[in-house]
């Protein structure tokens, strides 16, 4: 009975094994889409070989367009304007686009398969993404579940970013994961060091890129990372500024702080962090130490459930009802938000309320 | 060696015969490393088709469904949503908080559509017990009655969950 059933086992998988072989060499002759063009922006023109995915065409011509899931379709990250030559919308696309979105012929660059000359319209801002090599110079424990790690550039490579940016970092295959995963984190260093990054990495329950970060990323390990990415900057005005953030958020904020440190301002700045018990804060003494740095900053943590053994005399509750005292004009306040989207839509609402226009609030909200 | 045997015919043939290729393509992506690192299935050696049918059964003798239990789930989340993810209690008996990071999670069962990840933990005040399930977890036991295998990260024990939350 066992052997028959390994015999028939063994015959079905060469016949299968047969086809497969059948199926790569026709697709080999039948595929071959040639040269084809792709023009970006109507500016730019590339001559590439046909048939692989808008996404892997560009990323092979050093132009990195942000992809959360290596190019599964199915995190929407990848979207971009197609204006010709994409072929039909596909229904693994639809989900994760607007009706607006497709009106506008965004599709996903990881669907889109380059098999004539096609015309798509990118952000200028995308040019400035690379492909970095690096390795881990230093790790730092902030909490029970947040680490800081700074790569260092290898190869003389040097990155331009703005402070609030973010880059993807790609994992390395480990114990039962047998592939790399990419993931987005801010930088939290200043653009001004610009041979190495720092990103704070929270520890994701059954998170895969996290888990490698944090129970097998050593120093001296090599690792890649593309970016820079993200609208979430620092804009250049004079504005008063307010600074909340929540858990892992504290990176962008941080970048930023270190980069007027810099360049110098006289802006009035306030920075809310809101954690849950003491034991969620890091990085206090170094935002403190912030007041003394500028002529015009205050650092407020804010605890919503500190434990009785944290002794808490801070600030308690949500950080909402604390704007008050620090919006001093609110037509002439910026506010830049991260974390949760959640936190964000709260912390919007009020800032609105106390009227803070809405166009001068920018967030990152972990999407 | 005859028990080995058996077991090979009753198990990884017995699956592979009896598996669709969509419910193979299913079982793949609920291996460890695919979604998440340690997968959806845990220490079970059943099927996933297999946990269901058998998590099903153990609501119907509760006399709940899995839509009812992914509702309640969902009632908490939403009440810690409210508090901005921060803590908030329930009734005097339950305590929840919400905890959200950055992405997103796909579903195993190859759904269209993406799960942030947000975990919340509803943690039942008098008995001490607490359930931590994220968004993905809610859509798995409403359309698919999926509580995930024995000793999986994000398992929720229907009988557990039914005691406990209700």
């Amino acid at each position: 009975m066992f052997e028959r059933i390994v015999t028939d086992i063994t015959v079905m998988s060469t016949i299968g094994v047969i086809l497969a072989l059948i199926m790569v060499i026709a697709q080999r002759w039948l595929s071959n889409y040639g040269e084809v063009t792709v023009n970006i922006n109507g500016k730019r023109d590339l001559t590439v070989t046909g048939g692989n995915t808008l996404l892997n065409t560009l990323s092979d011509k050093q132009i990195y367009i942000p992809s959360a899931c290596g190019g599964r379709g199915s995190c929407g990250a990848c979207k971009c304007k197609v204006e010709s030559g994409g072929g039909p919308l596909l229904p693994t696309e639809r989900p994760l686009l607007s009706k607006a979105e497709i009106e506008g012929n965004v599709r996903l660059a990881c669907q889109v398969k380059v098999k004539t000359d096609i015309n798509i319209e990118i952000p200028e801002s995308i040019f400035n993404i690379r492909r970095f090599d690096s390795v881990v110079e230093e790790i730092i424990d902030y909490t029970y579940d947040i680490k800081g790690i700074t790569f260092k550039l290898t190869d003389g490579q040097t990155i331009d970013f703005k402070a609030g940016q973010y880059v993807q970092l790609e994992s390395k295959p480990y114990d039962k994961i047998k592939q790399k995963v990419i993931r987005a984190y801010s930088i939290s260093s200043k653009p001004e060091l610009k041979d190495r990054i720092q990103l704070i990495i929270r520890q994701v329950p059954e998170g895969m890129c996290t888990t490698w970060v944090h129970k097998h990323l050593k120093v001296g390990d090599k690792v890649n990372f593309t970016g820079p990415y993200g609208d979430f900057y620092l804009r250049d005005t004079s504005a008063d500024i307010l600074f909340v953030a929540g858990g892992s958020g504290k990176a962008p904020i941080k970048s930023i702080l270190e980069h007027l440190q810099e360049v110098g301002t006289e802006r009035k700045m306030t920075y809310f962090f809101g954690a849950r018990t003491a034991k969620d804060l890091y990085l206090t003494e170094e935002m403190k130490a912030f007041e003394e740095v500028f002529t015009e900053f205050e650092y407020v943590p804010v605890l919503s459930h500190p434990n009785t053994e944290d002794n808490w005399t801070g600030k308690t509750g949500f950080v909402m009802p604390y704007f008050k005292d620090a919006i001093r004009d609110p037509q002439n306040t910026e506010a830049y938000l991260c974390g949760s989207p959640g936190m964000i839509s709260a912390v919007t609402k009020a800032l609105k309320e106390y009227g803070v226009a809405e166009g001068q609030i920018y967030y990152d909200s972990f999407g | 060696m005859a028990w080995q045997k058996d077991k090979y015919i009753t198990t990884v043939l017995g699956d592979m015969m009896k598996k669709t290729p969509n419910e193979q393509k299913i079982a793949a992506k609920m291996q460890p490393g695919v979604i998440t690192y340690g997968g959806f299935l845990g220490t079970d050696d059943r099927s996933y088709m297999q946990i269901i049918t058998d998590d099903d059964k153990t609501l119907a003798a509760l006399g709940k469904s899995a839509e009812e239990v992914a509702d309640r789930l969902e009632y908490f989340q939403q009440v810690s949503f409210d508090s901005f993810e921060s803590s908030a209690t329930i009734e005097n008996t339950w305590d929840v908080t919400t905890e959200v990071v950055r992405g997103y999670l796909p579903c195993p069962f190859m759904h269209q559509g993406m799960y942030r990840k947000s975990y919340t933990t509803v943690t039942n005040l008098k008995s001490k017990k607490s359930f931590t399930y994220s968004s993905l977890n809610i859509h798995l036991i409403r359309v698919h009655h999926f509580f995930e295998g024995r000793n999986s990260h994000f398992r929720l024990d229907p009988a557990e969950v039914v005691k406990e939350l209700f």
